[in-house]
């Protein structure tokens, strides 16, 4: 064999064992997660409320699941339609123009903003200025601002993706922009779409920094009350481990989080998939 | 009268000037062809026709361009010019639809009144370009499932729904097979009867097929304009002598 091949075969191995180190890691986290804190799963674990002393040592997770899927929905609910016009608009109408080459500095400027700055920024606009208090609605708008990067980025590159013939073709016909719009981009783009929001919406379900200081409760029933505070997965964890309360508790519910982001990431990725096989028709 | 009209037309992308001061007409209810090499502005002529060229960034133009008599240069409402003058382009392009609603994709825009309007509009298009009886049965499948040719028949389809007064064609059949040429070629025949036609084609044979009058281009400037039998027989310029027995280009 020449040394050439050798080389190649060497850093054909070096690449496949990097790709089977990050494997290993998540394999891992998974499997120690499942061994520590599988045990302690089940029905009343998932469906019951915080109990014992001192509380969250027993009983269950449900207010912090409910608050969890509360605080995501509210900040897709907020983020979605302003994160979708801005794609479009940098995608179909600004093009390469100055003030979308801004926007788009912007928006990957904003991606860098450190998550507890939002929520510290949240904290003073909503929970003190205007009076919110510690509420869902001022942790929903925090992850709203948080994700929002993510949601005009996936969306616009979606867009972007879609063959530049059918923009010709369909406008040459002589029809407005916004029909062809509606009748041939978003159609195509909108696997594409509905990936980056999924993604978005696990990176917002396991954000903490940002409800700290503006939505989360040790105990709350999260009801869906906007002015009121709520229990989240990723804080109630915090707490558990960081006060010592339950090890045990802890564990559980980190399995809980990561099954349920996997389960949203997976279905990005099946949602991607199926849009890189609509784009190669 | 001239369907089209460029009066002292220049246009640029960035600082590369395409065209340079082109005065040119097109004759009513014919075909025209346009010759010339790779890069000639051939193509920049067709899509500022129809007012697509300023799609692309970094375009600008001066002078006029005519079509039917009336300036569409400065017209503010794009969409009315390109409805008039319909286009064809290179690559055969099925919109992921069905191919009953690729041909209605304009009439639908424009309104029509009610379903059966619109399949008539779908049989009316589908004959005129031939493609009917091939697909007459699987309209409501998706028009990515034809063929190349039977693509761009389609693509001609959906431009005559809309009733274009000028067809404009660039190299419709480059990615074609002989036998779809030449059905395209049959039917561009027929549809002059009551339209203008435009194609930018690099196939000499076929210019000297369909053409009734045939334009040379080079390096953005028309050489030489006449009437296909003219041109390829007794050319007045050296240079369409040499481009048509394949000296340069």
């Amino acid at each position: 064999m020449s040394l050439r091949a050798i080389t190649d075969l060497l850093w054909k191995a070096f690449f496949w064992l990097s790709g089977l180190f990050i494997l290993l890691v998540l394999l891992a986290i998974i499997s120690y997660l499942i061994w520590r804190g599988g045990p302690y799963i089940n029905s009343q674990f998932i469906l019951g409320n915080p109990a014992g002393t001192p509380l969250g040592s027993e009983g269950g997770i449900l207010p912090a699941i409910k608050g969890t899927l509360w605080l995501v929905l509210l900040a897709l609910v907020f983020s979605i339609v302003p994160g979708l016009l801005t794609a479009i608009y940098l995608s179909e109408y600004g093009r390469s123009g100055r003030l979308a080459e801004m926007i788009n500095l912007l928006v990957q400027s904003m991606s860098g903003v450190p998550s507890i700055v939002v929520g510290l920024f949240v904290y003073a606009l909503g929970v003190v200025t205007l009076g919110w208090g510690i509420s869902l609605l001022a942790g929903g708008l925090a992850l709203a601002i948080m994700v929002f990067p993510v949601i005009v980025v996936s969306s616009r590159d979606a867009l972007l993706a879609v063959d530049e013939n059918y923009r010709l073709v369909a406008n040459s016909l002589g029809v407005a922009q916004s029909y062809t719009l509606r009748r041939v981009i978003l159609p195509r783009a909108a696997a594409g779409i509905l990936a980056g929001i999924l993604l978005a919406l696990g990176y917002a379900a396991g954000a903490t920094a940002p409800i700290m200081v503006t939505a989360a409760a040790i105990i709350a029933d999260s009801s869906g009350a906007l002015l009121e505070p709520v229990m989240a997965l990723p804080y109630h964890l915090y707490i558990l481990f960081n006060e010592h309360i339950s090890i045990n508790q802890a564990y559980a519910t980190a399995l809980v989080l990561v099954i349920l982001l996997l389960l949203l990431n997976t279905l990005a990725l099946w949602l991607h998939s199926l849009q890189e096989r609509i784009n190669n028709r | 009268m001239n369907a089209v009209e460029l009066i002292n037309f220049s246009t640029w992308y960035g600082s590369k000037n395409i065209l340079k001061n082109v005065n040119l007409g097109f004759s009513s209810d014919a075909i025209t062809a346009i010759i010339g090499p790779s890069g000639c502005g051939k193509t920049t002529m067709l899509r500022s026709i129809n007012r697509t060229a300023e799609m692309e960034t970094g375009f600008k133009w001066d002078g006029d361009i005519h079509v039917l008599g009336q300036s569409i240069i400065k017209v503010k409402n794009v969409a009315r010019v390109r409805r008039q003058v319909g286009m064809v382009y290179q690559t055969p392009v099925a919109l992921p639809m069905s191919i009953k609603e690729n041909v209605l994709f304009g009439p639908r825009y424009y309104g029509i009144k009610g379903e059966l309007q619109g399949d008539a509009i779908v049989e009316d298009c589908l004959r005129k370009v031939a493609l009917w009886d091939e697909v007459k049965d699987r309209l409501k499948q998706p028009a990515f499932k034809l063929s190349g040719g039977q693509k761009q028949r389609l693509a001609m389809a959906r431009v005559l729904a809309v009733e274009p007064r000028v067809l404009l064609l660039d190299e419709p059949c480059s990615s074609l097979d002989p036998a779809s040429t030449n059905l395209i070629e049959e039917l561009l025949k027929r549809l002059t009867k009551d339209l203008s036609i435009i194609i930018v084609t690099h196939n000499l044979f076929q210019a000297r097929r369909i053409a009734d009058e045939t334009v040379f281009m080079l390096e953005g400037q028309v050489v030489e304009k006449g009437s296909t039998g003219t041109i390829f027989t007794s050319p007045r310029h050296e240079k369409t002598r040499g481009f048509i027995s394949g000296l340069f280009g």
